[in-house]
């Protein structure tokens, strides 16, 4: 047909120019991370949640990572478990342990270049506590009776009756952080917002677009050591592919974090020899919480068979790559108090197979699965179905628990649905980890022995000493004597470790990856702090 | 003439808000299906093991404490007011949220519709009128792979391509036509496939029509044949598809935003679904809800206006 003869060139140029023309804009690989115009060092950080308003005093859609990085705590928690002065030169504790004065610093001030002082710091607990429902997950808020100005460097926070974690707790990233006056809205009601970000910490919030990028820069008026590098940038990027695609294009200078990208990712850019990578000391348990309500998880020996069925070691190694460490006890070593002799439970299928039999759940002939009064044993766990690491975790212990005849059924849900399944009796097993410092184990303590939502106290119902182990626990948190906390600890750790009532899994870490011109620097095992203080870079 | 597609635009309006209704209570009753509740999401989230007073608390503040019937009355009171309500996250007004996001949507969706008929418009006609040929069936090979691919995939194999590899666009973020590129093309690449099939078969179809032959007896130029008689007539039924194309550009956003870290309104929607923050997807489905039909509107305004035996229809009618 003629008509064709003259639209083809026509057509071929029309789309020729077309693509040329989108890609006229020509970007260099690599440009936003390295490029700068002056000699400032900037470093960029992919996260997947945008910073939030970076209100001290509340939560989601707040970053902990991003609060931390602006404001500061009277206390500092440290990952060998101590506790030592931040924006509190030191402190006193009185004998009946219900009082305590802590001696602020004196060289202090805010961004903004106020001076953070005594009348600062209760004008923050002030409105922190009048929002005491919303924080009363934290023990001590729920004894604090009042803080009082001592002088202008001094205040005393008094207690109702002794709460010993309180320094933990007051190291916590929120919500006892403090922010300038400047900042504070109309009739101190920081519980809805805040009139600007402005801490003691060393940096300070500069440029920002939700949802895109939040830029920090170094407060100059920082009084502790000044951070190495000028800017910090977080760029928001929601998915974790997306963020290892954006480190290997040298758009991020690192990668930080637990689950921040999958362990895959990982293993492939830590397997290409190009990066450097660390792993921070353990800051978290994972494990598998047991519901002995009902069903045959009621009964120690099913628990402890389950626990010797499973081959953990190389569980852990195979689908976590090395990033976790195997985990034998609940909480790992360098938690205060957690430091106790516990035998562990190790792989052993055989004696899994005796406790079984033991407990009357035999193996009838031409059966897979063994039954008691023509039950059958199989039991429910839940994962949470867009986890990389519970799913194949869940499919190898189901695999493993077949061999000694015991059926697993699986079911992935939403990441909120399990544990309320396990609260609510309908299903066996249950993800589940602990909080980690600095709240660690006086939190987890609390927890078990209170209805709430993380659902061990739910769990644990059907336990013979349920009712002896929440008395130990009221005891140890408002005990005033130290040995008595060390036995009281030691024994509920050991009660929970011989009921089985958790199988600890592994120990989760943070995972950093980071481009080759950045110079070393050792991850902290902590949910929030991220040392950017510490970093530097070649170029 | 005018006044009938006034009238026919007037009547269509007026069904908005009991479409509107409909949606709102769908939304409202299918978002509560979700299990789990946003207090106690929210205090999760936040890495806070929720006490039962805290739970208490932030439902009395959300307001989820109340029965189901007073919150949506309390809601649609609201909505009338154009007071969409207020995030339970953010704690900002959602319509001052979502309106924020709606631009880079938008935006996005704009660019992939210029794509869309800027690439499948000349390939379209290319294979119609080499019917047959290599070239026709290289671009119907295409095709089928365009509309096949998922748009996740997609997305991260562009972000391979050219941004790993040849190093031309960046991997995420927003600011220059270099950032707009990718996502654009993930967005628009399935819908291209379907137009250059639609565009193909209605050309060749109307390459047949006796017009034609008697137009190139009259000696008119093929240029001219083409563009004012055949692409004019082969575009009709094209302009059906382009309602349903935004719809689908808007739904496809989703993925595609979280994929190019785009800030737009389906990112910020994925992140609502996972925090139960029922405000943000009421407010999300009800504006959706109105642009698909004003897109609907507007599509068979286009219709009518390109097609006048439509509206001598409705004139005898």
């Amino acid at each position: 047909m003629r008509l064709t003869k003259y639209l083809l060139p026509f057509m071929l140029v029309l789309m020729f120019s077309l693509l040329t023309g989108c890609t006229s804009n020509d970007h260099k690989k690599g440009e936003t991370a390295p490029k700068q115009q002056t000699d400032e060092k900037m470093i960029t950080i992919g996260w997947p949640l945008d910073v939030g308003p970076l209100n001290p005093h509340t939560y989601l859609p707040n970053q902990m990572t991003a609060q931390a990085m602006v404001y500061e705590s009277l206390v500092e928690y440290n990952d060998d478990g101590t506790i030592t002065p931040k924006l509190a030169e030191s402190w006193d504790i009185s004998e009946n342990k219900t009082s305590y004065v802590f001696h602020l610093r004196k060289d202090v001030k805010y961004s903004d270049g106020t001076v953070f002082n005594a009348d600062n710091v209760i004008r923050n607990f002030n409105a922190v506590l009048a929002n005491r429902d919303m924080h009363s997950w934290m023990g001590m808020v729920n004894h604090i009776k009042d803080v009082v100005k001592v002088d202008d460097f001094t205040i005393r926070l008094q207690l109702d009756e002794p709460y010993y974690p309180v320094l933990n707790e007051l190291a916590f990233v929120r919500p006892f952080r403090f922010l300038g006056d400047n900042g504070f809205p109309k009739g101190d009601t920081t519980q809805d917002s805040i009139k600007a970000p402005i801490g003691t910490g060393p940096w300070v919030l500069t440029d920002y677009k939700k949802d895109e990028y939040a830029l920090f820069s170094r407060n100059e008026n920082y009084w502790g050591e000044k951070p190495l590098v000028d800017k910090i940038k977080v760029k928001i990027i929601p998915d974790s592919e997306s963020i290892s695609l954006a480190f290997e294009n040298e758009e991020l200078d690192l990668i930080y974090g637990r689950g921040i990208i999958s362990l895959d990712n990982y293993t492939y850019l830590k397997d290409s020899g190009k990066y450097k990578t660390a792993t921070s000391e353990p800051l978290s348990t994972r494990a598998l919480l047991f519901n002995t309500q009902s069903g045959p998880l009621a009964e120690l020996k099913v628990r402890q068979a389950i626990q010797y069925a499973i081959n953990k070691e190389q569980m852990v190694d195979s689908i976590t790559h090395g990033t976790e460490k195997v985990a034998n006890t609940l909480f790992w070593d360098a938690i205060p108090y957690a430091n106790i002799d516990l035998a562990p439970i190790l792989y052993n299928p055989k004696k899994a197979q005796q406790l079984l039999d033991e407990a009357g759940w035999t193996l009838q002939k031409g059966e897979k699965i063994r039954s008691k009064n023509g039950q059958p044993l199989t039991i429910d766990l839940i994962y949470i179905a867009t986890d990389a690491i519970q799913k194949p975790m869940a499919e190898l212990m189901q695999g493993e628990l077949a061999k000694i005849g015991v059926q697993l059924n699986l079911e992935g849900a939403d990441v909120m649905v399990g544990l309320q399944k396990l609260m609510d009796d309908q299903v066996d097993i249950n993800f589940w980890r602990t909080n980690g410092p600095p709240t660690d184990p006086h939190s987890f303590a609390n927890e078990s022995a209170t209805p709430n939502a993380n659902g061990v106290y739910e769990a644990k119902l059907g336990l013979p000493n349920a009712k002896e182990i929440d008395n130990k626990i009221h005891q140890l948190l408002v005990g005033t004597d130290e040995k008595e906390r060390v036995q009281l600890y030691t024994d509920i750790l050991t009660m929970f470790h011989d009921q089985a009532l958790f199988y600890p899994i592994s120990y989760e870490t943070n995972s950093v990856i980071y481009q080759p011109y950045m110079k070393d620097f050792a991850p902290r095992a902590s949910e929030y702090d991220i040392p950017f203080a510490q970093m530097d870079k070649e170029k | 003439m005018y006044e009938s597609t006034w009238m026919f635009c007037l009547k269509r309006i007026l069904t908005l808000p009991f479409v509107l209704l409909g949606v709102s209570i769908l939304t409202f009753v299918f978002i509560r299906f979700v299990p789990v509740e946003p207090a106690e999401v929210i205090l999760r989230l936040a890495r806070v093991a929720p006490t039962a007073e805290a739970i208490q608390a932030l439902r009395e503040e959300l307001g989820t404490d109340k029965p189901f019937l007073i919150q949506y009355l309390l809601w649609i009171k609201g909505v009338l007011h154009l007071d969409f309500g207020t995030s339970f996250v953010s704690k900002l007004p959602v319509a001052h949220e979502l309106f924020a996001k709606l631009p880079a949507t938008i935006e996005l969706a704009v660019a992939a519709f210029v794509l869309i008929l800027g690439i499948s418009m000349p390939l379209g006609i290319i294979s119609a009128l080499y019917k047959h040929s290599i070239i026709d069936k290289v671009i119907r090979l295409f095709t089928v792979m365009s509309v096949s691919i998922p748009t996740f995939w997609l997305g991260f194999l562009l972000l391979y391509l050219f941004s790993l590899k040849l190093g031309i666009f960046p991997t995420n973020g927003k600011g220059t036509l270099a950032h707009l590129v990718l996502p654009a093309f993930a967005l628009a690449l399935p819908t291209i496939g379907l137009f250059v099939q639609f565009i193909r078969s209605a050309i060749i179809e109307e390459l047949q029509q006796h017009y034609v032959q008697y137009a190139q007896l009259r000696g008119l130029k093929n240029s001219v044949i083409l563009v004012r008689h055949v692409l004019r007539n082969a575009v009709i039924p094209l302009s059906t598809l382009l309602g349903m194309t935004l719809g689908n550009l808007l739904g496809g956003a989703v993925i595609v935003e979280q994929v190019f870290s785009w800030p737009g309104l389906g990112r910020y929607l994925i992140e609502s679904i996972i925090n139960r923050d029922y405000p943000v997807v009421q407010c999300y489905v009800l504006i959706i809800a109105v642009i698909y039909v004003l897109a609907n509107l507007c599509t068979d305004v286009l219709h009518r206006l390109l097609d006048p035996h439509l509206m001598m229809k409705d004139r005898r009618d």
